[in-house]
């Protein structure tokens, strides 16, 4: 999500982190952090979850046409990433060259300022860098937690 | 079900300085009226696909604005938005209307004026038919969402960007012979994949173009149609829509494949159809991953199979069924609101065997239009065909 400084007055400093909603009568985790109905059982009880912020990049894209809002950004890269709880977030990802960037890759969340408002308001949102610690990959282990 | 198709109209396709939002509605209303033989006093009921008029032009209530410029006062109007099913959901709302009984004849129409703004500005205004808050202005765009699928499905599938650049060739073979087209040339594989990058790995000649344009249908009750054997006797046989998720987080190839399969299935047996009766389809394609896409979902290929088409000839205009001989949206363009009555439109055309004579099929009994919208939010899908006697 991205955040303005008024928006950040409603919504409060929990919004600068990464959440998902986690369905309490499913367990399924939704992405982003506005879920009302759960899609697949359709329970009105969510919960936030703060994720943890790292994952894999799965999948991406670069754009060469941006919105208003990103102009003389491009190319920039945009990935779909695989968050070690299992949800699937699409987000750019920086600090890397297009033409660097490989499926498969550890990644974080940093948070980064994201566009200018029309009004000159600056909003902030996550962004993914390369992860210069990536954990070492043990059997099971991150299986285990995208299963949930 | 039968609904029947007493006229049809459209503008060409294309970037229209000439020509403002009122102007479009007016041409293809007159059109569309004037085919069918009815005066706008005959209208009983006006449904306008317009997805972005706040936007492009700055207006809203058009619907209101065409009734008035169309004659069509004091007949009930009204604008209808679904993203890029906009035209289609108009379409839908005009057959159930008919269908209710409270209405014998009235106008369906989709038009979209695109081209006041720069291709930023209008980037970013089709980017609100996704969530703007969360997703999409992180950076996302429409065709950087579809470009995450395509790569996805050439990783699932097994299938190469050469493969599905014959999507392109095909649709530009047709696009070339549609006079109504908004890019009329042909194009070999290589030069689609020469083509400028526009959000990787779609080039540019798998991207549809911003175009403004209008096109409508007169709808009316069975007997209105029956009872004058002279007209072209096609029939709405099916309508049936659907939703699914609005975020390209969540838009698996299953999703995708879903999202218009469900309401294609409905739609067979609404109609006592089945996908071998088609002889033609417009199938959604406002980026070429969406044409293999759709083909699988109406279920003229397999799952992962669907890009085959275009390479082996089964979806050129001899093959086993004819896909977007219109040149569909990559050569048409996509004007938004008026994608959906576009496909209407030609497969009416084809049906009544008067589409341009290079991309007519012979002998076209039934065909089908699947329209999509959203992230992977809208489905629509029509069925038409020829009932003579």
């Amino acid at each position: 999500m991205t955040v303005s400084a008024i928006e950040f007055s409603r919504l409060g400093p929990p919004k600068l982190h990464l959440y998902a909603m986690r369905c309490t009568a499913c367990k399924t985790l939704h992405p982003w952090w506005e879920r009302y109905t759960c899609g697949v059982c359709r329970s009105r009880e969510l919960v936030e979850e703060r994720l943890a912020g790292t994952g894999e990049l799965s999948n991406y894209t670069v754009v060469y046409y941006p919105p208003r809002d990103f102009l003389g950004q491009e190319p920039y890269v945009v990935g779909h990433i695989t968050m070690d709880e299992g949800v699937l977030m699409p987000a750019p990802v920086v600090g890397v060259a297009p033409e660097d960037v490989e499926v498969g890759t550890r990644v974080k969340a940093v948070l980064r300022r994201m566009k200018l408002g029309h009004e000159g308001d600056i909003y902030y949102s996550q962004k993914f860098v390369v992860d210069p610690n990536p954990p070492k990959r043990t059997a099971g282990g991150r299986k285990a937690a995208a299963k949930k | 079900m039968r609904v029947g198709v007493l006229g049809i109209g459209k503008t060409p396709h294309k970037i229209q300085h000439d020509k403002s939002l009122r102007d479009l509605i007016v041409d293809a209303g007159r059109l569309a009226m004037d085919d069918a033989g009815v005066q706008p006093t005959d209208i009983q009921g006006y449904y306008l696909g317009n997805a972005g008029c706040t936007g492009f032009t700055f207006e809203n209530s058009v619907a209101l604005m065409g009734a008035d410029h169309l004659g069509l006062t004091p007949a009930p109007a009204v604008r209808v938005e679904a993203a890029c099913g906009t035209g289609a959901w108009a379409l839908h709302l005009g057959v159930v209307a008919i269908l209710s009984g409270l209405y014998d004849t009235v106008l369906v129409m989709g038009a979209e004026k695109m081209n006041d703004l720069a291709t930023v500005e209008g980037t970013s205004i089709i980017a609100q038919a996704a969530d703007s808050k969360e997703e999409y202005f992180s950076g996302l765009t429409f065709p950087s969402g579809v470009a995450l699928t395509a790569r996805k499905y050439m990783q699932v599938y097994g299938c190469t960007e050469e493969d599905l650049a014959h999507v392109s060739v095909k649709n530009h073979h047709y696009g070339a012979r549609n006079p109504y087209a908004h890019l009329r040339f042909e194009c070999t594989v290589e030069e689609v994949m020469r083509s400028a990058k526009v959000a990787d790995p779609l080039k540019l000649y798998e991207v549809c173009p911003m175009t403004d344009a209008g096109s409508a249908l007169v709808l009316c009750r069975e007997e209105i149609l029956r009872d004058q054997p002279d007209k072209p006797q096609v029939y709405v046989t099916a309508t049936s829509m659907g939703s699914g998720t609005w975020y390209a987080a969540s838009d698996t190839l299953d999703d995708a494949y879903d999202l218009l399969h469900k309401p294609a299935q409905k739609a067979y047996a609404m109609a006592g159809l089945t996908p071998d009766d088609m002889d033609v389809a417009e199938i959604y394609n406002s980026f070429a991953i969406q044409e293999p896409l759709g083909i699988e979902s109406l279920g003229f290929a397999k799952q992962g199979d669907g890009w085959k088409g275009a390479a082996d000839g089964s979806t050129w205009i001899d093959g086993k069924v004819g896909v977007n001989l219109s040149g569909g949206l990559l050569c048409k363009g996509h004007p938004l609101g008026a994608t959906g009555t576009s496909q209407a439109v030609d497969v009416v055309e084809q049906l009544r065997g008067t589409a341009p004579k290079d991309i007519q099929r012979k002998d076209v009994e039934a065909g089908i239009s699947a329209c999509r919208g959203g992230p992977g939010a809208v489905a629509a899908i029509h069925i038409y065909q020829r009932l003579e006697g």
